[in-house]
């Protein structure tokens, strides 16, 4: 099957997510050695902070194909809804080890998103916001990584694993939180080149320049010390902590039984590097799975984008609550709109945002939850209709959060999440 | 006779104060406010700069880079009394200071948006030039504000309205922000809820100039140009009103009288009448009425928003702070000096230069940047102490080319024949990765705003960008260090070379224990540079 291209051609796609990450420079150097972080630490660090992961199915996942099959209908599509581990919530049989984690995940079936374009439906999932003039509201990564950043974590706090493409920082997706709780770009994983000591510094020499420049600035400090002269010389005791941290970044130090059971294709790569860097003390990490706009051939796509998705996905959730870290990671399956329960002549679906699902699991999750109905044929929400702004305060609740809380970006009060909408209480624990 | 006598003594006395004014240097006045606004912490105030902490500072101001080690021994050998002044002088004639205006104003204007519509390279140029000649302030925004962007000689002047897309609220929040110094985004939906001198009339009032016109054909066109129709009220209402009247809004600054306009007989509202695909032309322009209002005397708010702006790049901070929040509820810090250098900028005719040199003349000014001690976190609104300004992006990156010698190099490779604006021309195209790593948000970072992110300290600390210039090559730093044997003599050469003074004695022995220990010398060298770049003391103008 050839890889699915966007066949909406919109600009969103044109310009991909190179454009987002602002950089060209691609990861050369060599990982380091292999090391773990200390586990009596790491264990610690699992029971206290809490962590977001979303997967984000990019270009809009069927709803019908996956959390609300409508099957024997005139829009359910060939595919059979199958028994989950929760009696009485069927979804589709494209996803057969997910079924079987039902018991950790909730659904939420009566989404209306509103729009049916793909750069603002990334908006309003991620931001939980309609688009609004004169303000950009800040993406549940940087709204995360803010409020629940470790602070004894150098890590960046808002980290996104991309399909492909380049590595980078400074993503334009924390608006008025700041730089600092802007995403830092992984394409296919790789850590941004200059995260790594060059070839031609060794340690000792690393080493011994810091310890004069630290000289340097303590002398400076002695009659200039400022807010601003301190967090330049603290910024660069971050830096150092996270260049000791770049292993978290190499897969290859898992044990290859469990890189088998994520697969050993880049979905299952990314979804076990995102473990990685949540069990680090990264605050959210978002992977994206591309590409699920099919106009064309929905179900052949599906087979194929969903054989990819289901296993690791499963994976991730019992490799979390392996580690006691579920309780603590709000995991969350969205895509920026749902498809059509119509089926095009192509035997596709298109753009649609008015009555689709989103899948949650982990800290704050009703376990085997489903809220929310579709009509019998999928064409509208039939029972307790939710926007993004109602998951929005759903995600930041489910993490302990008080969402209805203000920032104060030039003193001003910007609500966390949108005051119109609240939380979906009766998916949260 | 008597007659005479007498108007000759009344004469006198009408002129008097004036000269005795005018024969005391505008920048005493500055340090008389300044002095006033130290109240008790007077005694405490830092004492003038020593030469080599000046010399950089005004280097950096002045031509955005550090000055070389030949020019900063010249200026600490020279014994005469009014060196400093002289040194003001030099930079302000220099082919640096139009290129480190050129710089300030284009982010100043521009906040680091895109370049679709003019290319980077034409409008530093415009920029640069308009600097060179000192074209009074007031002339150049009005060239700004009046070029249609269709003389392909005066195109770069409209890239304000141009990279805009001549969108009405981006220009209408912009046009009060950065040329009258007040931010009225809010009061676009209604009278600001907070600051009562923002009024929604206001916000309505600049946008009358410029709702009319449009960019043609339209926006997405790289060549397009700015068009106008004759028609198009602008009304508005509050979204507080319930009762939902409608206002109608006249041209006019925030403030001032509403600008009185032509009635057009029907029929002969257009020079050029629309049609399809020919620019339309109106009789009555509206926008062209914008440059001569905003500029003229009567609209205060141009010269002191100007004058706040550049006290603000040379000070580190504005006397209204945050630069474009002048209202009631934020005070300027110095009101009377904010009052006088706008009048006597006004007066001089809106010359840059004029206010630039009364400012680096000030004791305020060439103040010094450490604290003294008993001095415990002195507010930086009262200038006690120098206060320390960020380097920007570009600022930035020519004082690193400058510090390891690459400045020296190319100019090396260039020969004696070489002119300074060849030199330019390799230097510039190294600020783009600067430029991306440093600057976060449109505008560049003051004391109260700086930032540094994990990105911005890997960028410096393990990219090329500095990293490449660290190895010897002829004629630049490392090469030069290299070559000398006597471990002091390093020291010395490398802190004049980096940071524009001589090493402590302490840092002596620190540099030769570094020699000392290492099996690659000329390695430890290298590293020894990037230990200064990196260091804060070098980060910040100070």
């Amino acid at each position: 099957m050839l890889p699915c291209t966007y066949a909406c051609n919109t600009a969103d796609h044109v310009l991909s997510r190179r454009a987002f990450l602002g950089s060209t420079r691609s990861a050369t150097a060599a990982l380091g050695v292999a090391g773990f972080a200390n586990p009596i630490a790491a264990a610690e660090l699992k029971k206290k902070q809490k962590r977001v992961l979303v997967i984000f199915m990019s270009g809009g996942l069927s709803q019908l194909e996956s959390w609300d099959p409508k099957p024997n209908t005139d829009t359910g599509g060939p595919f059979k809804a199958i028994q989950t581990a929760v009696p009485g919530t069927r979804i589709c049989e494209l996803l057969p080890h997910t079924a079987k984690q039902m018991h950790r995940l909730a659904i939420v079936r009566s989404l209306n998103s509103q729009t049916n374009d793909h750069g603002i439906g990334t908006t309003v999932m991620l931001t939980g916001r309609k688009p609004e003039a004169g303000i950009t509201y800040p993406e549940l990564g940087a709204v995360s990584a803010r409020l629940l950043g470790g602070a004894g974590s150098a890590l960046p706090g808002h980290i996104q694993i991309l399909p492909k493409g380049s590595s980078g920082f400074g993503g334009a997706d924390a608006a008025f939180l700041g730089p600092k709780f802007a995403s830092v770009s992984l394409g296919d994983g790789k850590p941004p080149p200059d995260l790594f000591r060059p070839g031609n510094l060794t340690p000792a020499e690393d080493e011994e320049r810091e310890a004069f420049r630290k000289k340097l600035n303590s002398r400076f400090a002695k009659s200039r010390k400022s807010a601003a002269t301190d967090v330049y010389t603290e910024s660069f005791d971050q830096a150092e902590q996270v260049v000791k941290k770049t292993t978290i970044f190499d897969v290859d130090n898992e044990p290859a039984k469990l890189a088998d059971k994520y697969g050993r294709h880049d979905l299952g790569r990314h979804m076990l590097l995102a473990r990685r860097l949540l069990e680090a003390g990264v605050s959210y990490v978002k992977v994206s799975h591309s590409n699920y706009d099919t106009h064309h051939e929905n179900f052949d796509f599906h087979i194929e984008q969903l054989g990819e998705f289901d296993r690791p996905f499963a994976t991730l959730l019992e490799d979390l609550a392996d580690r006691g870290m579920l309780e603590s990671t709000l995991v969350v399956v969205m895509s920026e709109m749902g498809r059509t329960p119509r089926i095009n002549d192509r035997y596709g679906r298109d753009h649609w945002g008015a009555a689709w699902s989103v899948a949650l699991a982990g800290a704050g999750i009703k376990g085997g939850a489903v809220v929310g109905k579709t009509n019998a044929n999928g064409t509208a929400v039939a029972d307790r209709e939710v926007w993004s702004g109602h998951l929005f305060h759903t995600y930041l609740q489910a993490v302990g959060l008080d969402s209805t809380k203000n920032f104060y970006p030039n003193e001003r009060p910007v609500p966390i999440a949108d005051p119109k909408a609240s939380a979906i209480r009766e998916i949260l624990a | 006779m008597f007659v005479h006598s007498r108007l000759t003594a009344v004469v006198a006395l009408l002129v008097l104060p004036r000269v005795v004014l005018s024969a005391e240097p505008f920048h005493v006045h500055i340090d008389k406010h300044i002095t006033d606004g130290f109240g008790d912490a007077k005694p405490q105030a830092a004492p003038r700069a020593g030469d080599e902490e000046f010399c950089r500072r005004i280097y950096l101001d002045l031509t955005g880079t550090i000055p070389t080690v030949t020019e900063l021994n010249e200026f600490l050998g020279d014994s005469t009394k009014d060196k400093r002044e002289k040194l003001i002088d030099k930079l302000l004639a220099s082919p640096g200071y139009a290129r480190r205006m050129a710089w300030h104003f284009d982010v100043m204007l521009m906040e680091r948006g895109r370049d679709a519509k003019v290319t980077r390279a034409a409008w530093e140029s415009y920029l640069q030039s308009a600097f060179a000649d000192n074209k009074p302030y007031d002339a150049f925004v009005r060239e700004m504000l009046s070029s249609d962007g269709s003389d392909p000689k005066t195109r770069p002047a409209a890239k304000f309205f141009l990279e805009r897309g001549m969108e009405p609220h981006l220009l209408t929040k912009d046009i009060g922000r950065i040329f009258l110094g007040r931010n009225l985004q809010c009061a676009q939906c209604h009278n600001h809820p907070a600051i009562d001198d923002y009024k929604q009339a206001d916000y309505y009032g600049i946008q009358a100039f410029v709702n009319r016109s449009f960019l043609f054909p339209n926006a997405n066109v790289p060549t397009a140009v700015i068009a106008e129709r004759a028609e198009g009220d602008l009304n508005f209402m509050s979204v507080f009103d319930k009762t939902k009247k409608l206002y109608n809004a006249a041209p006019h600054m925030p403030g001032g009288k509403l600008i009185d306009e032509p009635k057009m007989e029907k029929g002969k509202e257009y020079k050029v009448k629309p049609t399809p695909n020919v620019k339309p032309e109106p009789t009555h322009s509206r926008r062209a009425l914008l440059a001569a209002a905003i500029t003229s005397d009567e609209n205060k708010a141009f010269a002191r928003n100007a004058v706040n702006r550049l006290w603000a790049m040379m000070m580190g901070r504005g006397i209204i702070h945050p630069l474009d929040m002048d209202h009631g509820s934020n005070p300027p810090s110095h009101p009377e000096l904010l009052d006088e250098l706008t009048n006597e900028f006004v007066k001089h005719k809106y010359d840059i230069k004029w206010l630039l040199r009364e400012i680096a003349l000030s004791e305020a000014y060439q103040r010094s940047s450490e604290t003294p001690a008993g001095l415990e976190n002195p507010p930086n609104d009262r200038y006690l102490v120098a206060i320390l300004k960020p380097l920007s992006p570009e600022q930035f990156a020519y004082a690193v080319m400058q510090a390891t010698g690459h400045t020296d190099a190319e100019r090396a490779a260039l020969g004696a024949k070489g002119t300074e604006a060849q030199l330019d021309a390799r230097l510039a195209p190294r600020l783009a990765p600067f430029r991306s790593a440093l600057s976060h948000g449109g505008t560049n970072a003051t004391a109260d705003t700086f930032s540094a992110t994990l990105d911005q300290t890997l960028f410096l600390k393990y990219g090329n960008a500095v990293r490449g210039l660290l190895p010897p090559r002829a004629g630049n730093l490392a090469d030069r260090l290299g070559k000398i044997t006597n471990p002091d003599a390093i020291a010395d050469e490398l802190f004049a070379a980096v940071l524009s003074r001589p090493p402590t004695a302490d840092e002596r022995k620190d540099i030769a224990d570094a020699l000392k220990n290492t099996s690659d010398r000329q390695k430890a060298i290298n590293e020894l540079v990037w230990a200064l770049v990196a260091s804060a003391e070098f980060r910040f103008n100070h």
